[in-house]
């Protein structure tokens, strides 16, 4: 291993982030989060190579206010050695994006993530089902292959997944999606 | 090793099957082999990425 790379190995830790996040919620700072993306992609199938780590959070008000933001986040990680780039923070290694729940489908999955045990640490995931409505509802060519990955691996349990859909004005497009990947004749 | 191209799906598909069914510890750590792949692969000197932020919606989708 080159010096170059020996470095990178030791700065980047993705359980580390998890560890930071689960911290800054018992600290108070944040109330609930959940992984989403790639990184909450491979908690259900095979690891997903990606470049940064989507944390949805539910923001706090601060005193007095009916406006939510993310400088306590910025406060507390840049007081813990974090730096800033851009929209992202940069925790053990990996640029960290924190999300608000952008809309409906996104605060119900906020809402009914699940906890995972990763070697002893816990990890608060969005479900396989919600995962996949969102990466359909986002609809760019690599949420289309998370998409496949989902259904070729068989793990998504249909009547959650359509009753989200359904829910969420998103069965039209769930239909071309199907016509356009699933079906054998186009 | 076969050219038979549904021998080799169907060897890819059980390794991707092997690999989502792998500790979800040890997984994470692939991520970060991943990424540090990525990231000496690539010319920029700065850590952080290039790639474009997921679009999250705001809303339902236009039909």
């Amino acid at each position: 291993m080159t010096d170059t790379s020996q470095n990178l190995h030791e700065r980047m830790n993705i359980q580390e982030v998890i560890q930071t996040i689960n911290h800054m919620q018992a600290d108070g700072i944040i109330d609930a989060y959940a992984i989403g993306g790639a990184v909450g992609a491979t908690f259900h199938l095979e690891p997903v190579s990606t470049l940064d780590v989507d944390i949805f959070v539910s923001f706090r008000t601060g005193p007095g206010s009916l406006l939510i933001s993310p400088r306590p986040i910025y406060d507390y990680l840049t007081a813990q050695g974090c730096t800033a780039e851009g929209k992202y923070l940069i925790i053990a290694g990996w640029p960290v994006q924190f999300l608000p729940p952008t809309g409906p489908l996104a605060e119900e999955a906020l809402a009914k993530a699940v906890v995972h045990d990763v070697a002893g640490v816990p990890a608060r995931v969005f479900t396989a089902e919600y995962l996949a409505a969102i990466a359909l509802q986002t609809g760019r060519a690599k949420d289309k292959a998370r998409l496949l990955q989902f259904i070729e691996s068989g793990i998504l349990d249909a009547t959650t997944f359509q009753d989200i859909l359904t829910r969420h004005a998103l069965a039209e497009r769930w239909a071309q999606f199907q016509r356009q990947f699933l079906s054998d004749t186009p | 090793m076969t050219a038979d191209l549904q021998t080799i799906l169907e060897s890819k598909r059980r390794y991707r099957q092997h690999l989502s069914a792998r500790p979800i510890a040890e997984k994470l750590r692939m991520l970060d082999a991943l990424r540090e792949r990525a990231l000496l692969l690539r010319p920029e000197s700065s850590s952080i990425v290039r790639e474009e932020p997921t679009p999250y919606r705001a809303g339902n989708p236009r039909p």
